[in-house]
């Protein structure tokens, strides 16, 4: 073989490129089913082709930050980003080295979808909730003077702190995925943590899936002067029937054909648009 | 409303590369708050000092300090942008001045949610170019691609309602093939996110650990008054996994 299949060593200069690109990307891919996956693999598509030398492995990095991922873009976009790197960067080597794979896709998975929710509601009541209002209110006054000095200050101070302490968290998550990995890498322990992962991972998406799927009926009829309105009726019965039923739906459609998802997009699309247009949803 | 072309165009533009958040994260405190699209449009139309003014004012109503007596509009940038030229040019109150936008603010909250829908569909470009380890294509289709499609949608949008005045917009967002239009579009926006949940269960981990997916589903739903926060339930769900692990291990023993 002429390529060498080491995997380079992951710099202080990779880390603070994948924050920036993940600062910059964050919110603009958005999109309805898998929200900003794919600005982490933007952040770390640099970094996955220094570590990944033969093209499948490499790929299959690239799908994987490709699937469902959001959250907050300091706190949980900076310690996330750091975390997978350095996730990313030992799995890379175990594969190289031909050891054992205790790095797994499913592990990388896990911790994001278990880290994502819990940070974002963290960084959401800091950020957007706190230091925000901080420096506005700090430069109100002066924008009450007619001093523009009231919109510049609160939009670079803000801005740049931001920035600063996000690079920081993404520089903490790396030390603290590599302690991590080393660790983990003792084996025994492996499967219990992987375990324990998938159970907090679905558990949080259980959370996160109760306020991010919207499906409710508008649906009412006027039978002799008294409203019956289905979807208090549904309330009645279960709450969240309808998005559960949806998910459960797309979710046994995956398992029966196969993960085909533009066909669930388009299918779920035309059913809601046509119940919406006849104002049943 | 009296801006010219070139006037209504730039800060139609401004509120579009806002909307595409093409900035990274220096876009947050330009979405929520009214007070750099207050200054852009005082440094387009020439007024900065009032400007400021009328946007210390807005941002006051939206930190909830004055109060408006009746609904806020959503998506501030938008609003902002129709209502500092609106105070200006026809000598209102800032707080009479957001009211005005609301309609147009409403429809920039569409605009956001209908990015999302087309972007939605630009993943699966994404996934092809992943597919060919295209860093290039990926680059078009993560950035340049939804930052486009932001462009397309609220540039036209802005400067229809800074040329020929918010009225032109209220008019179309409250017509009836329009709002049944945008109904049909978060019905369709607020059901789509279950394919990546769902896509998301199906690949982790056991089938069977599907029912810790049920569990808090509907535990979030019976909690929802309370306002549980996420962190809460980070906790609860890192001792849940660690009683699975622990219960497992003894039944292994």
């Amino acid at each position: 073989m002429s390529k060498n299949m080491t995997p380079e060593k992951i710099t202080q200069k990779d880390l603070h490129g994948a924050w920036f690109r993940w600062w910059w990307a964050n919110e603009v891919p958005h999109a309805f089913d898998r929200y900003i996956s794919p600005s982490l693999l933007l952040a770390l598509m640099p970094l996955l082709r220094k570590l990944y030398k033969n093209d499948d492995d490499l790929r299959e990095a690239y799908h994987r930050h490709l699937m469902f991922f959001n959250t907050q873009a300091i706190w949980g976009g900076g310690t996330i980003t750091g975390i997978v790197a350095s996730l990313e960067e030992t799995r890379a080597n175990q594969i190289a080295n031909n050891e054992e794979v205790t790095v797994t896709h499913d592990l990388i998975n896990n911790t994001k979808l278990g880290l994502m929710g819990a940070l974002a509601g963290i960084g959401d009541a800091i950020d957007s909730g706190t230091v925000q209002y901080i420096f506005i209110a700090i430069a109100l006054p002066w924008a009450q003077a007619g001093s523009p000095m009231g919109s510049l200050f609160p939009w670079i101070g803000f801005t740049l702190v931001t920035y600063l302490y996000g690079y920081y968290f993404t520089r903490n998550g790396y030390k603290l995925g590599r302690a991590a990995a080393t660790e983990l890498v003792s084996g025994k322990k492996m499967t219990a943590i992987i375990e324990g992962l998938s159970v907090l991972g679905l558990f949080m998406m259980g959370i996160i899936a109760s306020s991010y799927v919207k499906v409710a009926s508008v649906f009412t009829l006027n039978i002799s002067g008294k409203e019956f309105v289905l979807q208090n009726i549904l309330d009645g019965l279960l709450p969240g029937l309808l998005p559960f039923t949806v998910i459960m739906a797309i979710y046994f459609y995956f398992s029966k054909k196969g993960i085909k998802v533009t066909n669930a997009i388009l299918g779920l699309t035309a059913v809601l648009g046509v119940l919406a247009w006849f104002n049943i949803l | 409303m009296e801006l010219t072309v070139v006037q209504a165009l730039l800060i139609a533009l401004f509120v579009a590369a806002v909307q595409s958040r093409g900035l990274g994260y220096a876009t947050l405190t330009m979405r929520f708050s009214p007070m750099m699209t207050g200054l852009v449009v005082g440094l387009v139309m020439g007024r900065v000092p009032e400007a400021m003014v009328i946007t210390a004012g807005i941002q006051l109503v939206y930190m909830g300090v004055i109060a408006p007596g009746g609904s806020m509009p959503s998506e501030p940038a938008v609003a902002t942008a129709i209502a500092v030229p609106v105070a200006l040019l026809a000598k209102m109150e800032p707080y009479e001045a957001i009211a005005i936008a609301i309609p147009v603010g409403l429809l920039g909250g569409y605009l956001y949610q209908f990015r999302f829908f087309l972007n939605t569909f630009i993943i699966r470009l994404s996934d092809k170019f992943a597919e060919e380890l295209n860093d290039k294509g990926l680059w078009f289709s993560i950035m340049g691609l939804p930052i486009i499609v932001s462009f397309a949608l609220y540039v036209p949008v802005m400067f229809l309602a800074l040329y020929y005045g918010a009225p032109f917009i209220a008019e179309f967002t409250a017509a009836n093939a329009s709002s049944q239009l945008f109904h049909v579009l978060s019905v369709v926006g607020g059901g789509l996110a279950a394919v990546g949940i769902a896509l998301s269960v199906h690949v982790i981990g056991k089938k069977e650990y599907i029912v810790f997916f049920i569990l808090a589903f509907f535990l979030a739903y019976v909690l929802k008054p309370l306002g549980v926060t996420m962190i809460t339930y980070a906790v609860l769900g890192s001792v849940l996994a660690f009683i699975y692990v622990l219960v497992t291990r003894l039944s292994k023993d």
